[in-house]
């Protein structure tokens, strides 16, 4: 089973710590993993910024660069759900979608492809989850709190593998938390009202660490949370699930 | 050509797949092992009460849960109480300030509390101008779900029926409830 | 482009109580409406039959909309057709004038809100009386809806309180109560009603098989206008349009229950024909560029929508936002999208309002797939000319960037990045 893994662009430049963690965990899992070079981005910023054009050679880098790989890897459920979604119709006609189809974020590798059932490391400490959007809604990560289907979440089950953790949900379990990609630079007065409200929620349910599945949506409330002096920290959930490994 | 005309080829050039409509025998709809119980429960969450009628004279219930009216319209012929006669009003105005208006219904709905009420006299007004709205409705005539209803349902000549679920209410000010917005301000579903 | 949602929404953010009761307001009504769809297990069936029953019926419209005309004329009905807004407008005054109304009493439409309906006729000399109390309480103070079920919702009772003072419809000053304020409401509208010549509806929906027009109210507003004036006119739109009461059995479990968390509205009402003594109906079919959005492959969808409301109740930026930082007169996803259709210079200014959270199309009864068309929409903005130029520049720079692995590599030094940090891992 080749697998490479997909280190995002800002993963990769802003939380190389989240690439570790990643690369850590799949070794230790003993996943056939490789890390192939020159690695960009998707181009998921520029395409639901509404320049889908810009995004296409990086689809075409991408599925060169991933090709022949059983599995793609990435610790970021945008990115994945960019590449599963839009790749399809960003590809010139006729061009085979090898990687795309074969691209998956990181927790539903783990919970559904090598199904990980055995004791990880120790995490002491009580957590919040945020389901991130992309997560919830396009990849299927845990039951969105609009449909009426049997409540399942897959970052919980991952979680419940790390001792002495302690997982809580916040109010509004998969509001967004208006980061949005762009959206958070031309609404910026939204994104921060609904940023702040997010990690508002987080906080009182007196979770020393917020985790999640997607770095930026972290990286929007960790601002929010420097900027209300908040004392809150925040790890992705590779991080939690390496720590001690 | 005509305005419809120039519609449907519109339509007919805009459509560039014709979809097939789905089964709709399978969805399988919540039912109740007890309609009625049901049916009362969720009327008193719309605001509405039900009064089970049992072998009492139907007259004799009503005038009890209103005592002070002085108007009654009904056509019922099983209604001896009242003194307005919706099929003989001159004019819809007569009914203004109306206490009382008796309608029978023909189904009920448990899931949502709405009894069909066709229209069976000259002016529907009654249903709705009356401060407080009577509907008789047989036990027998529960359904669990709308799928039913929308089986059984029926018409007179007249040409109007409308589903009624508990009184007319409002949230439009300060998404406050409040009850008797512009028509009956209070619904009794009477059970016989 | 009349003006941009990013800029609304920052002055609608700078009273933050009331901002934070907006959200906690329309929140509210998305939890009741979870609880409905937690209540019945078939819940998730039913959007979808409904998502396909809607599909099948626009793309048969053709067909129902004759099926619908033949039965609604059976039964005593007039039918019209109206390609635009002013063809619609003129329909209605003509009828208006041949029966001689002066005053024309309304329950609520989105339908004649889109036409413009209300100020033609008044400048024609007929007065128009909402009686949807939320739409009787904005058109007192000459304002539009701000969400298409909660036309009012952005007044609170001090405002309605003291515009009831000035319009002489409560006298009791300084009682703001809302209940008391209803009550005086209900007063001034049952003259209304009972004054009035002729009654308009919209249409939730209107069934091929049987050619009823069903509408459906809370209040009994629609039952009123229809039961006192002698002549009820219909206002609806040709997407209204369902098969049979089989389908609509389906709508009407969603509809209450997504829009405000009711299992139904008070009031389900089938119009076939005029009551006794009354002039016949007239139902008017409007298009209003419907026919042709049939035909947007990437849009159509939006057609599917039945107005509950419930994507707007969801959305996260529409409730930090109002219904007045979007430009068209239908604010949150669907409105979104609704503009584009439209007009999508005039209203390109609404596309940025979405964080592609997908909340909108998870919600919906229907299954539109609003937060994608969203996407779609800003695929469409550059060959407008309506593309934000920061967010282009900056794209232009990331594909520079990201399209070459050695600049990339330069750019990104600075920061330690992972592929750096790899190499030693390796080891």
């Amino acid at each position: 089973m080749k697998t490479a893994l997909f280190i995002p662009c800002y993963v990769d430049a802003l939380c190389p710590e989240v690439g570790v963690a990643s690369w850590k965990l799949l070794r230790h899992l003993g996943v056939d993993v490789e890390y192939p070079e020159k690695q960009t981005c998707c181009g998921q910023p520029m395409a639901v910024a509404g320049f889908e054009a810009k995004a296409k050679p990086l689809a075409m880098t991408f599925e060169e660069k991933f090709r022949g790989y059983d599995y793609v890897v990435a610790p970021s459920v945008s990115c994945a759900a960019f590449v599963r979604e839009h790749y399809q119709h960003l590809l010139p006609p006729g061009h085979e979608c090898e990687a795309a189809g074969r691209t998956m974020d990181i927790v539903t590798f783990l919970h559904d492809i090598l199904k990980i059932d055995k004791p990880l490391g120790k995490f002491p400490y009580r957590v919040s989850l945020h389901n991130s959007c992309h997560g919830v809604r396009v990849l299927g990560l845990s039951s969105p709190s609009e449909q009426n289907i049997k409540p399942f979440n897959k970052m919980a089950d991952l979680l419940s593998l790390v001792e002495g953790i302690e997982v809580v949900e916040p109010e509004r379990k998969d509001e967004c938390c208006g980061f949005g990609g762009m959206f958070t630079i031309e609404e910026s007065a939204v994104s921060k009202r609904m940023g702040t409200d997010k990690l508002t929620r987080h906080i009182q349910t007196g979770a020393q660490y917020i985790t999640g599945p997607d770095a930026s949506c972290l990286m929007h409330l960790k601002r929010i949370a420097h900027g209300m002096g908040a004392d809150i920290q925040f790890k992705h959930i590779v991080e939690i699930l390496a720590a001690g490994l | 050509m005509s305005t419809r005309e120039d519609i449907l080829t519109r339509i007919r050039s805009s459509i560039k797949e014709r979809y097939d409509m789905p089964a709709l025998d399978d969805i399988d709809p919540i039912n109740w092992e007890d309609p009625l119980q049901k049916f009362i429960s969720t009327l008193e969450s719309t605001g509405g009460r039900a009064v089970d009628a049992g072998q009492e004279d139907v007259n004799t219930v009503i005038r009890g849960l209103f005592p002070e009216a002085g108007s009654i319209a009904s056509n019922l012929e099983e209604i001896t109480i009242a003194n307005i006669n919706p099929d003989t009003v001159t004019d819809v105005r007569q009914m203004d300030g109306l206490d009382v208006g008796i309608v029978r219904g023909e189904v009920g709905v448990a899931e949502n509390a709405c009894v069909w009420v066709p229209q069976t006299m000259k002016e529907k007004a009654v249903c709705f101008i009356c401060e407080h709205l009577v509907i008789l409705l047989r036990r027998d005539n529960i359904v669990s779900n709308m799928h039913e209803a929308y089986r059984r349902i029926s018409f007179s000549d007249y040409g109007f029926g409308t589903f009624i679920s508990g009184p007319s209410k409002t949230a439009d000010i300060a998404q406050v409830l409040v009850m008797g917005a512009q028509a009956a301000r209070s619904v009794t579903v009477v059970i016989e | 482009m009349k003006q941009l949602h990013k800029d609304k929404a920052r002055e609608f953010l700078r009273n933050k109580d009331y901002a934070r009761w907006h959200d906690e307001t329309f929140w509210s009504v998305r939890s009741k409406r979870d609880a409905m769809a937690s209540s019945l297990p078939e819940w998730e069936t039913l959007r979808e039959k409904a998502s396909a029953i809607k599909r099948h019926t626009l793309t048969h419209l053709d067909e129902y909309l004759e099926q619908f005309t033949a039965n609604a004329e059976k039964n005593g009905a007039i039918v019209h057709w109206a390609a635009d807004a002013a063809e619609f407008n003129d329909i209605v005054l003509g009828i208006l004038h041949e029966h001689g109304v002066h005053k024309l009493v309304k329950s609520k439409s989105m339908l004649t809100e889109e036409c413009e309906m209300n100020p033609f006729l008044e400048s024609k000399g007929i007065e128009v009386v909402e009686t949807d109390l939320g739409e009787r309480i904005i058109q007192l103070k000459g304002q539009k809806p701000s969400h298409i079920v909660m036309p009012a919702i952005h007044l609170n009772h001090d405002d309605v309180g003291e515009l009831f003072e000035e319009k002489g419809i409560s006298n009791r000053k300084g009682d703001h109560d809302p209940t008391y304020l209803t009550q005086q409401a209900r007063i001034s509208l049952r003259g209304e009603f009972l004054s009035a010549d002729a009654g308009m509806t919209g249409a939730n929906f209107a069934v091929a098989s049987t050619g009823d027009v069903v509408v459906c109210t809370n209040e009994g507003n629609a039952d009123m206008a229809t039961s006192c004036p002698k002549l009820h006119i219909v206002a609806m739109g040709l997407e209204k349009i369902v098969p049979d009461y089989d389908s609509l059995a389906v709508f009407h479990r969603l509809l209450a229950r997504c829009g405000t968390g009711q299992c139904s509205t008070t009031y389900t009402s089938h119009f076939r024909t005029a009551r006794p003594g009354a002039s016949p109906m007239h139902i008017i079919l409007v298009d209003n560029g419907r026919s042709s959005w049939i035909g947007n492959p990437d849009h159509w969808e939006s057609l599917k929508c039945i107005r509950c409301g419930a994507c707007m109740n969801t959305c996260p930026v529409y409730r930090r936002s109002g219904g007045y930082s979007y430009s068209y007169f239908i604010p949150g996803p669907i409105g979104i999208n609704l503009g584009m259709l439209r007009d999508p210079r005039e209203h390109a200014g609404n596309v940025s309002a979405c964080t592609q959270c997908m909340s909108c199309q998870t919600a919906c009864p229907v299954k539109v797939d609003l937060g994608e068309q969203i996407y779609r929409w800003r695929q469409e903005l550059g060959n407008i000319g309506k593309a934000n130029p920061f967010k282009l520049a900056l794209s232009d720079g990331m594909s520079l960037v990201f399209g070459h692995p050695g600049l990339y590599k330069a750019v990104t030094a600075p920061f330690r990045p992972f592929h750096t940090v790899f190499k030693h891992l390796e080891k």
